[in-house]
């Protein structure tokens, strides 16, 4: 009895189990959770040419298709075009990040600079999740070849929880620094063209000896760095390089023409501390044109002309500084200097 | 699988009839059956007696029998819900006491077409008695069933009059959205006393197209129901093969069994309330509060005077039109006082019985202007002369009227609209600019449905052991809408809309069944049948604008540019063929085997697609009949049950496999006809199929007193019917495939239980029914890994992947709300905070939502989007209570829904309508939410008030975590109390039986869910503001039986 009892629940059970081992057998044949890695995720560009010495994002160069987001993404394989290993490219450097939003309406320089921190990272490298390239400001092309040196290769793994795929070949094509924009300098050999630029605008600003309006030829703005602080220092001279005083740019505001502190204003210059890039983001603000890229300064001021009139004349230059240093822009006039005394 | 079908008729029809009996001596027997529980006389008993047993008579309306029966021969009685008894024959006088019959296996079921005891099927199925539905006067018997099966979901979603929520049995069925989210319903196919009804097409939503959309069930009155019973596993249905794929529902209407005529009388009277309706800011307040809103948050002082100053909304209040506190929400919804009546007159015995049920119905809507009204006269006859041939013949005729106003049968937006406006805004009249109100309240929209059915079954006995059976149906099927919006609300020029649909439906079916038993031991059951269906339905429109004014209408085609119509594009004429056989096999009722082949021909299947071919496998064990279970009393039934199967459901249209034609323009002055270019043919196109596996195990223990119901399943739909957008290389730029799969599986429990002892004054009965279900996507078109649905009005996008829940929603994260500005995230690289994508961008300051940056890029755009939540519950199931003690009683039902994700878009509109405020929407107190006022703050709802971020950031946006929310609950549906009269009361009315009820419906939910109802919301989990909330409503209610 005892014997058919065992075999009565042995039965059952595996009745049971018989059941129970037949609908779990069906669910194994379903497809896993799986994200989507699809074939007509794509980078849309395959050669990149950061400037050296600024920060440099390239967003826009991703399409991901049908594939599930959040991707991740690596660079690997990063070498030269003959195959070798290009360390300087994976070795970690300091570079400068932010860490809280620069606004504009920063009181000092320290309050700036607590604004970012030093943190070591690859000077080249990809978004984790989004595909976007970034080259660091840190990136120098005393150690990184440019162009017309052919450059880098690399490949991009992107991966998630559906598989991977491999993105080959990339180029990445470094051009030289140039430390300041407009630039005098040829992109591709780093040599200097002109000694000097153009202003952005040039406005109702008559000539002294001529009483001819002045155009943007007539006067050369020029860039030089002459030391390692952190100044910005504005000159105006004449034909001979004799300075003209600034304050006879009356209309000007002076507190206002760049985001510096400390202003410095003698008859021969302007000079402020400032921090490094000039403008330090892209991102409008009072100091800024209307995209953000460059800082934008107005010198102004006003005369009594013929006739009675008021005349306002106005001098403008957008720019960019990225390296840090004493910096010195010189507005010269070549041929003659701009009439401020009344008609 | 064929040819062991032809065997089986083989076998069967070798065998040979039984002898007839010897002749006895006769006495007469009379006596008196009584109810054991209630001590009340049982009509319309049958006493049987003799082998093969023959019915000798029946009880009268007093329980009293008179029978001639052999001196030594043994009587049974048998009473459907009742132990049978069979005693032998002691003397001229017996008196009988029955008890009601508590074993959930001696249960009748229906199962392809022929009747069985639970115990010999192996299918699952769950039957609900006329009991469990009464005392609720609902339009549509299915919002009576929500909780009571495990395993069937239904949501009563829908509050409008006459129309169903949705029902689902087993998971969805199909994943495709229409519209802005809906999902394509998947009701079961509906058998009504053996004639199939669907419950799918146009009418159930009537959405797309301006029809009533009344759903043909809710034709069906309450009281005229004998029993629902539910076919869940694919055995089961398989036999209902050309649409069962998506479960069964038999529905079958009470039949007259007492000598006495009897007249029953059912009268409630019900009051319907509407919900609690969201409490809005009014008058003054209102106008301060938009004016504060200005102030504080334009972009400068003084472009907030400038905005408040011209806007005379805000700042003229002296000005009288402006100058109101208008309760918008009480003129749209109201109390309402309804009223049903029902009369059924049955009477008749097994040679000749007969039934009448007429009834009248209504329903006023919460919502003015809806209402629903039925009237019905239901008929059926049968009429058996012999044991050797039946007839039984049914006509049925309902005929139904409805309103919905200025809505349609799912959504009454004007409500939702309109029902929002600015309490400063007068009240409304037709020289004020609420024509939103106006549209929901002088729209005359006058529907009716009419539903003649009239039903043949014959039933021949050719010689013993072989039936031959044909039913024959024919339903007409009718529907009208007549819709009038005034000149004044349509740019002066009405709008009058006229619609005629009728659909005509012909069924046919013809089988031979053949019955064999040997030794009482082996017994085998052969049934082939073969069914025909043919169904044509036709719209017609007729469109005026502009007619001579609001009260005549006519004439017709005074202007042709004007006067439009024709009949509409779903013209459709379907014909289904299907053979079926079915084998049955027991052995002494502890073995059981069923075996079905099933073959479907459609109209719709692609020629190349040929007949759908579904076998069905099904085998039971009642392991407590074996005989070493023998020794173990205390275990009344155990068993186990499997089974395989497949089904279909045809899908498409006959447009879809052969393409269609248009007329086009004229070449040589003749009528061009062109290929319609729009969906290319596919002659491949086959039915959606269901292929389910289905384990299960029952059992009962202690006499009734517990019992259990386990069934696990897996289901698979295949062939899912999807429109998909093909290269523009092939002239054509869609076609419609079969290639989306889903899977669902789960597990169903249902325990009940009568805890008090048998002889305890107070009975009471428990049952609890829980089921999982999980869906997952297994095929998508083109073998892709993942589909995503865009919904472009709210951006609630579904993504459809490979492995996962097949409705997930894509939404962003909402991880908060930025409390300050300092926790805005910033880019190392560029310095810039976290913005909004675009040309032209946004960044995120404090008082905003903290949307996840998934992709890492400092940018918020469609690469953000995370897959996360389900629409469709896990868990679901219900509970039903019912005590009785002497003449009282007390039954209380609820049902609950879990692990649901809801996605709260009323309450996001609410948040939205902050975001202009110079427009003349109604506000809504925000006091109960936890948004952000002022920096520090740590708040859940981003700051409603700074309408300057409302089209920049969007933060109160539609398509994001914040406002998708647990949308589990328990709901108690229905609380009655009842009073049965005693006899003696009532005996010198006349009256047989009477009781008096009281019924609460719809009385509480329970939930976490912020808003209004988590259960009205659409089958994608969107509680959308234009829903047509349900009532609760309270009942009294007589039943009288002379």
């Amino acid at each position: 009895m005892k014997h058919t009892y065992k075999l009565t629940a042995f039965s059952i059970l595996l009745a049971a189990l018989i059941v129970s081992v037949g609908i779990s057998g069906c669910l194994k044949n379903l497809p896993d959770d799986r994200e989507s890695i699809a074939t007509n995720t794509q980078f849309t560009q395959t050669v990149y040419s950061p400037v050296l010495g600024r920060n440099t994002l390239f967003d826009n160069n991703f399409s991901v298709g049908n594939s599930s987001q959040p991707l991740t993404f690596k660079i690997i394989n990063m070498r030269n075009r003959d195959g070798s290993a290009a360390p300087e490219l994976t070795q970690l450097f300091p570079v400068q990040v932010w860490t809280s939003p620069y606004l504009g309406d920063e009181k000092s320089i320290a309050e700036i600079e607590a604004k970012r921190k030093i943190e070591n990272h690859a000077l080249f490298e990809v978004r984790e999740h989004a595909g976007q390239f970034l080259m660091w400001a840190a990136a120098r092309s005393t150690f990184v070849k440019t162009q017309p040196d052919s450059g880098y290769v690399f490949d991009v793994e992107m991966s998630n929880s559906g598989g991977r795929r491999y993105f080959r070949d990339f180029k990445l094509m470094p051009l030289k620094e140039r430390e300041f924009e407009p630039s005098t300098l040829n992109a591709v050999t780093g040599l200097s063209q002109h000694t000097g630029l153009s202003s952005s605008d040039v406005e109702n600003i008559i000539g002294a000896k001529t009483n001819k309006f002045l155009s943007g030829d007539d006067i050369e703005v020029q860039f030089h760095k002459v030391g390692d602080g952190n100044s910005l220092k504005f000159k105006f001279v004449d034909s001979l390089y004799n300075p003209i005083d600034p304050a006879q740019f009356n209309l000007t505001k002076w507190d206002k023409l760049v985001h510096g502190f400390n202003m410095e204003k003698t008859n021969q210059y302007v000079k402020y501390t400032v921090a490094y890039p000039v403008p330090l983001i892209v991102y409008q603000t009072a100091y800024t044109n209307t995209s953000g890229d460059k800082a934008h300064v107005v010198f102004s001021y006003d005369r009594q002309a013929y006739g009675n009139i008021r005349s306002v004349s106005n001098l403008k230059l957008d720019f960019a500084i990225y390296e840090k240093g004493d910096w010195e822009i010189t507005f010269w006039f070549r041929n003659e200097s701009p009439k401020f005394i009344n008609d | 699988m064929r040819y062991s079908a032809i065997l089986f008729s083989l076998i069967a029809l070798l065998s040979f009839c039984h002898p007839a009996g010897a002749q006895q001596k006769k006495i007469t027997v009379s006596g008196t059956v009584i109810d054991a529980k209630e001590k009340k006389p049982l009509p319309g008993v049958l006493v049987r007696s003799g082998k093969p047993s023959i019915v000798l008579g029946q009880t009268d309306i007093k329980g009293n029998f008179t029978v001639k029966a052999d001196d030594d021969a043994e009587l049974t009685f048998n009473f459907i819900g009742f132990k049978s008894i069979t005693r032998k024959v002691t003397g001229p006088v017996m008196n009988i006491v029955m008890a009601e019959e508590v074993n959930a296996l001696k249960e009748t079921v229906i199962i392809g077409y022929s009747k069985k005891t639970k115990e010999v099927s192996t299918g699952s199925s769950v039957v609900i008695t006329a009991k469990d539905i009464q005392d609720a006067p609902v339009a549509n018997v299915l919002e009576l069933i929500q909780g009571k099966v495990a395993g069937l979901n239904i949501q009563n979603n829908n509050g409008t009059p006459g129309m169903a929520g949705s029902i689902n049995i087993r998971g969805i069925s199909n994943v495709n959205v229409s519209g802005s989210g809906f999902l394509t319903p998947t009701s079961p196919l509906f058998v009504v006393d053996g004639f199939p009804v669907d419950d799918n097409s146009n009418y159930s939503y009537g959405f797309d197209q301006a029809s009533p959309g009344l759903s043909p069930i809710s034709l069906i009155p309450t009281e005229d129901i004998q029993s629902i019973e539910i076919l869940k596993d694919a055995q089961a249905t398989s036999l209902y093969g050309s649409r069962g794929a998506y479960g069964v529902i038999l529905i079958t209407t009470k039949r007259g069994n007492s000598k006495v005529p009897i007249i029953k009388y059912t009268a409630n009277f019900t009051l319907a309330q509407p919900p609690a309706l969201r409490k809005v800011i009014g008058g003054k307040g209102e106008r301060l509060m938009r004016i504060d809103e200005i102030l504080q948050n334009d972009t400068n002082y003084y472009h907030a005077l400038n905005t408040i100053n011209s806007t005379p909304f805000l700042s003229d209040s002296l000005n009288a039109y402006y100058n109101n506190s208008t309760n918008w929400q009480a003129k749209y919804f109201r109390s309402t006082f309804n009223q049903t009546h029902n009369v059924e007159i049955s009477g008749g015995e097994n040679k000749f019985n007969y039934k009448v049920n007429t009834g009248y119905f209504s329903q006023k809507g919460i919502v003015e202007n809806t209402d629903f009204t039925r009237y019905n006269l239901n008929m059926n006859t049968l009429y058996q002369p012999n044991d050797r041939f039946k007839l039984s013949a049914a006509i049925n005729n309902q005929l139904a009227y409805n309103s919905t106003g200025g809505g349609n049968s799912l959504t009454q937006t004007g409500v939702a609209s309109s029902g929002a406006s600015s309490s400063l805004l007068p009240a409304p009249s037709l020289f004020t600019a609420s024509s939103g109100l106006l549209n929901t309240l002088s729209t005359q929209n006058d529907n009716k449905t009419v539903n003649i059915t009239a039903n043949l079954d014959l039933d021949v006995l050719i010689f013993k052991g072989l039936r031959a059976t044909n039913s024959f149906s024919f339903n007409y099927f009718s529907q009208g809408t007549e819709k009038l919006t005034p000149a004044a609300l349509n740019g002066d020029f009405n709008q009058l809309y006229n619609y005629f649909d009728r659909k005509n439906t012909l069924y046919n079916r013809t089988g031979l069944a053949y019955d064999k038993s040997f030794a009482n031991k082996h017994n085998f059951r052969l049934n082939v049948f073969g069914e025909l269906n043919s169904t044509n339905f036709r719209a017609d429109v007729i469109q005026q604008s502009g007619t001579p004014n609001d009260q005549i209408l006519g004439p017709l085609g005074y202007d042709w540019s004007k006067s439009l119509g024709g009949t509409l594009n779903n013209l459709s004429d379907l014909k289904t063929a299907s053979l079926a056989a079915a084998f049955s096999y027991n052995y002494k009722q502890i073995y059981v085997l069923d075996l079905s082949y099933r073959m479907d021909g459609s109209s719709t299947n692609g020629p190349d697609a040929g007949y759908s071919k579904n076998p069905s496998v099904g085998v039971r064990w009642n392991f407590n009949k074996e005989k070493f279970m023998q020794s173990f009393n205390w275990l009344d039934y155990s068993s186990l049950r499997f089974s395989y199967g497949k089904n279909i459901v045809p899908t498409g249209s006959v447009y879809d496999v052969y393409g269609r034609y248009v007329a086009g323009g004229n070449y040589n002055q003749d009528p061009t006809v062109n290929l319609d270019y729009g969906v290319i043919p596919n002659t491949g196109l086959t039915p959606t199929t269901t292929t389910q596996l289905n384990g299960g195990f029952d059992a009962g223990f202690l006499n009734g007193k517990f019992s259990v119901t386990m069934d696990a399943y897996y289901k698979q739909v295949d062939n899912m019917l999807r429109m998909k957008d093909i290269a523009n290389i092939n002239a054509f730029s869609q076609v419609s495939t079969n290639e989306m799969s889903v899977v669902n599986y789960g597990y169903e429990l249902t325990l009940t239980a009568r805890p008090l002892p048998t002889d305890s004054k107070l009975s009471w009965q428990l049952s609890v029914n829980a089921a999982f279900n999980k869906d997952v996507m297994v095929h998508l078109p083109d073998n892709v890994s993942q589909l995503l649905v865009v919904d472009p009005t709210t951006g609630q996008n579904i993504l459809y992947r490979l492995g996962r829940n097949s409705l997930s929603n894509v939404l962003l994260n909402t991880k908060g709300v930025y409390s300050s500005n300092s926790a805005v995230p910033v880019d190392p690289l560029t310095g810039l905070r976290y913005r909004t994508g675009g040309l032209v961008y946004t960044y995120f300051k404090q008082g905003d939502p903290a949307w996840t940056d998934v992709n890492g890029d400092y940018v918020l755009d469609a690469n953000d989007y995370v897959a996360v939540g389900n629409s469709q519950p896990l868990v679901t199931g219900g509970f039903t209570s019912s005590m009785q003690y002497g003449p009282f009683s007390l039954s209380i039902n609820g049902s609950f829904t879990a692990i649901r994700d809801v996605l709260n878009n009323d309450l996001a509109s609410r948040f939205q309508s902050f975001a202009n405020p110079t427009a003349q929407t109604g506000l809504v107190p925000l006091e109960a939410y936890n948004y952000w006022k002022t920096s520090g703050n740590n708040a859940t709802y981003p700051n409603p008030y700074d309408y300057t971020r409302a089209g920049k950031v969007s933060p109160f946006r539609y398509d994001q975590t914040l406002f998708q929310e647990d949308g589990s609950y328990l709901k108690i549906n229905q609380v009655t109390f009842f009073y049965n009269f005693k006899k003696a009361m009532i005996k010198r009315w006349n009256i047989s039986s009477a009781r008096i009820y009281v019924t609460a419906y719809n009385v509480h939910t329970f939930s976490n869910y912020s808003g209004a109802n988590p259960e009205n919301v659409t089958d994608l989990g969107r509680d959308i503001s234009g829903g047509y909330p349900t009532p609760r409503s309270y009942t009294l209610g007589l039943q009288v039986q002379f």
